[in-house]
């Protein structure tokens, strides 16, 4: 399957940022996979931030892989946070009740002040 | 009452209400709707199941729903699929598996739901053999033209999604479900073992009832369990509260009580 879904990673101090675009469904497991192999892996940072601000689509398959990323980062010690969510889209993270483990934020600049308070 | 002077109301022209009311639809952003909008649940605290399902949804009225970060256990992906005629599309397999969805659960088993849609709750109740019917059920969170995902309640044995999806591979419609769970608390954790081979049995017999209504009759499914995340989340251990399994031999046990209270 060809993926809709495109990434690209940074940091910032104490955040290892993936940002996401376009459409996050079951054929962007290997994009985000990938992304964020390569942000841990480039910045040790205690957090990970997933940005959706350029985010057009999501699938009940995408958020099952944003869970995979939340275990995968928990079980090696790291936060996840996510920001530039939209009100749709911070509604389905309440549903599915992924908002109850990861801190929304505005957009990136509120993410990183708000995990550098932390 | 009040001593004010009432002040002359003036009237408005017509023009000037007309002019007052084009500038407030101009003044008014217009927001996107995402694409995937109709296709979600809305959000919903407990869940309310419709009364003519009441007495089968004992056990989810009032719950709230589970996702894998509110389960125990470790967190498991199972994936069953089966590979299609080519002359099926994936939008048909999913038009068509809403429609039967209950027809194509193994015997024994119960699906309570009307409809597949967005927001929609379903009792259930699974077989657990020996005569127990386990009572539970699941929240349709979305649904689209090639897929759609329940929710399982507090409760449930698993805290999890299920996705049945359709898509093509190799020109072929594959047919797929896919489970992302963790046991829902420590006594569901110690019976995994069994559950999971009979979880097991269950999804396949439902994967060749789909195929055999499409015309494939020896389908070959194949399956896959990947261990997403082997630690157990202790802080959930409380979820035995809910535990269905519990609930539903009390419930059985105290259905005489119900049966006296009713005839008074």
């Amino acid at each position: 399957m060809t993926s809709k879904c495109e990434t690209t990673t940074r940091s910032l101090p104490g955040c290892a940022v993936i940002e996401l675009s376009g459409e996050v469904d079951g054929s962007a497991a290997d994009v985000l996979s990938k992304a964020y192999d390569e942000a841990v892996v480039a910045d040790q940072a205690p957090c990970v931030l997933l940005d959706f601000s350029a985010v057009d689509y999501i699938n009940s398959t995408g958020i099952a892989l944003i869970v995979s990323v939340l275990a995968k980062a928990r079980s090696q010690g790291r936060q996840v946070v996510a920001s530039g969510l939209s009100d749709h889209y911070r509604q389905i993270f309440a549903i599915t009740r992924l908002s109850d483990f990861i801190q929304l934020y505005d957009d990136i600049d509120a993410a990183a002040a708000g995990v550098g308070a932390n | 009452m009040s001593t004010q002077e009432q002040q002359p109301v003036q009237p408005v022209a017509i023009e000037e209400i007309e002019l007052a009311v084009k500038e407030q639809t101009v003044a008014v952003p217009k927001t996107k709707v995402p694409r995937d909008a109709a296709y979600w649940a809305p959000k919903v605290d407990r869940l309310v199941v419709d009364a003519d399902k009441a007495a089968m949804g004992f056990n989810v009225a009032g719950r709230r729903v589970t996702g894998p970060q509110q389960g125990f256990g470790k967190l498991w992906q199972r994936t069953y699929s089966a590979a299609l005629r080519p002359t099926v599309s994936p939008e048909q397999l999913i038009s068509e598996w809403k429609d039967h969805f209950a027809s194509f659960w193994p015997k024994g088993n119960r699906f309570g739901g009307t409809l597949i849609a967005p927001g929609e709750v379903a009792p259930i109740a699974v077989n657990t053999g020996g005569g127990l019917k386990l009572s539970t059920g699941v929240l349709v969170l979305y649904a689209d033209p090639e897929s759609f995902t329940f929710m399982t309640p507090e409760g449930h044995m698993f805290a999890g999604w299920i996705t049945f999806s359709g898509y093509v591979e190799n020109e072929t419609t594959i047919a797929q479900i896919q489970i992302l769970l963790r046991t829902s608390d420590p006594l569901f954790e110690m019976s995994w073992p069994v559950m999971k081979l009979m979880e097991d049995r269950f999804w396949r017999q439902t994967m060749r009832n789909v195929a055999a209504h499409f015309g494939v009759t020896r389908a070959d499914i194949t399956g896959k369990t990947v261990c997403v995340d082997t630690k157990r989340q202790w802080k959930n251990w409380r979820n035995v509260w809910h535990n269905s399994g519990i609930r539903s031999v009390l419930h059985l046990l105290t259905a005489p009580v119900r049966l006296v209270r009713r005839a008074r």
